[in-house]
């Protein structure tokens, strides 16, 4: 059957997590690639051999086979694009090890591009710093968090240059821009109302 | 110093910086917190936040977090303490001292800046004049004098001739005896007054009130709030740290603040429904919240529990009805009875009892209580409405929280313990609310089971002036009792056990002292003081005598906790020490 390689890629990309990439799929897509020359060369040959009478139903089905294989094609590497651009919001520039093993080169360089011009148009907003975009993607209920701290973990200074002691087992109301690394590393812990 | 407005003098100084909070381990401290928390989210203020136990543990965590901070709070601790002495901290820093616990120490209330105790003072603390403790004008003079005195006398010597300098002597020995008399008076009167003053422990104003004062006064108060508030004034009265007047002087004050609050979201109620009457009404809970005073049983829990158990284990009900004795047994079943509440339903949880009985509770019981020696059986208190299910009495939440508090168990540090009881009290954390009731459940009747076998064993041993009960190591649960709040209740609760069971009237005036091993494995124990209970202040001399016992004798007694008639003491010298108690009592 043809289209049968492209369809299993999507459903892999389908069947893992959202928030997920799975390994970029090099022999599938070459498969596919070939499939599609194949079926490129057929419809030559038949143009070719039979000019008399054309088997116009044959030549439309490995079209469509064709168009297929491409629209499909351009979706799995979209999709894998989208959840990449998820994750410079949500991770930032910098990729976890697991993650960027995954992708393909043509794909780490997509990506870099895209920093590059995140990066860029964000200096431009505001007066002078700029602006951090990916920071609250939607408006926050309060700037200030409160925390409780689960580990011995030092100084830390603060925005305003004051320096605030983490130790285990006190609780701290912080800006939410510096609480929220340290809940994702596990050194905080937020306090709900 | 005293701070005279609690928003110019306090919020606004600490509003500008970063603050380290203090916070002591009690219900009252965790609900003044958690109101000052929510005044400080307002304004988005950080702070830091760090409970503490002990003296030691406040030296610890001070050390700890002294960097960069300019103003430090310390609430229901600190109080009774020379901050300053103790402390050690760096001029630039100030205190503001919210606690409970009298007497506020001398130094704290005469500091000029740097300690400033936001309670005002009350008429019946009676704190002695600035002149009377402190005089360092004199003293600084004498020692002028003194200095001025050698010059001139070395200047004389070289000058005049030797008869001269004898005579201006003279002079100057006459005046400076007068001096040292008048001092040595002076001073005697400071002792007995710093004596005086300072002989007496016993608690003030609740924290949370004051705080939510500041709430109010900030225009920041809330449902919430308010009921945070009224349970640290509930606790103060549960536990018997304050007296029934100054409760009832409190309620009043609530009952303003309820009909100001609680009146205005009705309103809006009201709005929501006519706007929204031919919709289905929104199921925001949030709006139905709302507290009501209403005079209420002093039995513990019975909402939450079934009556028989609750009319058992609570400590009014069984003190009044001797309930550890079979006759007292038969008491209850009788009272039962002339109530008409069927056995079977008295055993039933409340909420599952029947509707008719349920209403008609209350009014039986007033009832009853006058012919069966339970006279001020009911106490004005206060509900929590939520929703159409959910109800919760003030004091439900006091027990609920001492026993998420003191839990005993390995899993759980003290400070885990700390928190929970502080989420116990956001309404979305009722999980650990209902947790707490069961525990408290568990903790009474286990009370009562330990208070029957004292009095069965007589464990509650006179000694001449004062009763002792001694928590043996090894007996069931025992180690529970290795926390203040629990030993605290047993011995009020024996206390009160041992006097309605015994004929003297002598006993109603002897006070009774707890102990119980805190760390076996330390080898120390716990001794608490409660004062006798015809005083009509809760106020305990403990405090005063233990310092004095170990001043006296070689024995260490550390006094490290907050409320000064709890020491802690190594078991080996506990002998030693009801003696030497007995000999400075007698």
């Amino acid at each position: 059957m043809y289209c049968d390689k492209v369809i299993e890629l999507l459903k892999e990309l389908e069947r893992s997590r959202e928030d997920t990439i799975p390994p970029y799929n090099n022999d599938g897509i070459n498969h596919v690639l070939s499939e599609m020359k194949t079926l490129d060369a057929e419809i030559i040959d038949l143009l070719r051999t039979q000019k008399d009478n054309l088997p116009l139903d044959a030549i439309r089905l490995r079209r469509a086979a064709i168009e297929r294989n491409k629209r499909c094609l351009l979706t799995y590497i979209w999709t894998r694009i989208q959840r990449l651009k998820e994750m410079r919001w949500e991770i930032g520039a910098i990729l976890p090890s697991d993650v960027r093993q995954n992708l393909s080169q043509s794909e780490i360089e997509w990506f870099n591009n895209y920093c590059k011009t995140l990066v860029s148009y964000m200096k431009t907003i505001g007066p002078d710093t700029g602006l951090n975009l990916t920071q609250d993607t939607k408006p926050p209920k309060s700037l200030y968090t409160e925390v409780r701290s689960l580990v011995d973990a030092g100084k830390l200074e603060l925005e305003s240059g004051e320096v605030l002691i983490l130790r285990k087992n006190s609780q701290y109301m912080l800006s939410r821009s510096q609480a929220e690394p340290l809940i994702r590393q596990g050194v905080l812990e937020q306090v709900r109302q | 110093m005293f701070v005279e407005d609690l928003v110019k003098g306090f919020y606004d100084i600490i509003s500008k910086n970063k603050i380290l909070i203090l916070v002591n381990y009690d219900v009252d401290a965790i609900c003044a917190v958690k109101i000052l928390q929510c005044i400080l989210r307002f304004d988005n203020i950080v702070y830091v936040l760090v409970p503490v136990k002990t003296v030691s543990e406040l030296k610890k965590a001070f050390e700890e977090q002294k960097v960069d901070v300019k103003y430090v709070v310390l609430i229901n601790c600190g109080g009774t303490l020379d901050i300053i002495e103790i402390l050690e901290p760096e001029e630039n820093i100030t205190f503001f001292v919210v606690d409970s616990h009298r007497p506020t120490d001398i130094c704290n209330i005469y500091s000029s800046s740097q300690v400033r105790v936001l309670t005002p003072p009350d008429d019946e603390e009676k704190i002695p004049d600035f002149e009377d403790i402190f005089n360092e004008n004199e003293s600084s003079d004498e020692d002028v004098d003194s200095d001025e005195l050698d010059e001139e006398e070395s200047d004389i010597v070289n000058v005049n001739s030797v008869e001269e300098q004898q005579n201006k002597r003279r002079k100057l020995d006459q005046t400076t005896l007068v001096k040292r008399r008048e001092r040595r008076r002076w001073e005697e009167n400071r002792k007995k007054l710093l004596f005086d003053y300072t002989q007496f422990s016993y608690y003030g104003r609740s924290a949370a009130m004051l705080m939510f004062d500041l709430a109010w006064k900030l225009h920041r108060e809330s449902v919430d709030l308010l009921w945070w508030g009224i349970v640290g004034v509930t606790e103060q009265y549960i536990l018997g740290k304050t007296e029934r007047m100054r409760y009832l002087r409190e309620v009043e004050l609530i009952a303003g603040h309820i009909g100001r609050i609680c009146d205005s979201t009705a309103i809006n109620d009201d709005e929501d429904n006519m706007s929204q009457s031919s919709m289905p009404k929104p199921s925001n809970t949030s709006t139905h919240v709302r507290i009501e005073s209403e005079k209420d049983l002093l039995l513990a829990l019975y909402r939450h529990w079934t009556i028989e158990c609750s009319l058992r284990y609570s400590m009014f009900t069984a003190v009044s009805l001797k309930l550890w004795t079979i006759k007292g047994e038969k008491r209850l079943k009788q009272i039962l009875a002339e109530m008409g509440l069927p056995l079977a339903e008295s055993r039933q949880m409340y909420h599952s009892m029947d509707l008719s009985l349920r209403k008609q509770f209350y009014g039986m019981m007033e009832k009853i209580s006058n012919t069966h020696n339970l006279l001020q059986m009911t106490y004005p208190s206060f509900m929590l409405h939520q929703g159409f299910k959910t109800r919760y009495q003030c004091a439900d939440y006091v027990y609920s929280m001492v026993a998420t508090l003191e839990t005993n168990s390995r899993e759980s540090s003290p400070t885990q313990c700390f928190y929970n009881t502080m989420d116990s009290l956001s309404r979305s954390k009722k999980d650990f609310l209902d947790q707490g009731i069961e525990k408290a459940k568990w903790i009474l009747s286990n009370m009562f089971r330990h208070v029957q076998a004292a009095l069965d064993m007589r464990q509650v041993i006179l000694a001449g002036p004062f009763y002792y009960l001694i928590v043996q190591e090894g007996t069931l649960h025992s180690q529970h009792y290795s926390n203040p709040h629990c030993l605290i209740m047993l011995a009020s609760f024996a206390l009160r056990a041992q006097v309605a069971s015994s004929r003297k009237i002598k006993a109603t005036r002897l006070p009774l002292i707890a102990s119980a091993t805190l760390d076996s494995d330390q080898d120390t124990c716990l001794v608490v003081g409660i004062p006798p209970i015809t005083e009509s202040m809760p106020r305990s001399f403990f405090g005063k005598a233990f310092e004095q016992v170990s001043n006296k004798t070689n024995i260490e007694v550390s006094l490290d906790y907050f409320d000064s008639s709890i020491a802690k003491m190594q078991t080996k010298d506990r002998p030693k020490f009801f003696d030497a108690l007995t000999a400075l009592l007698s």
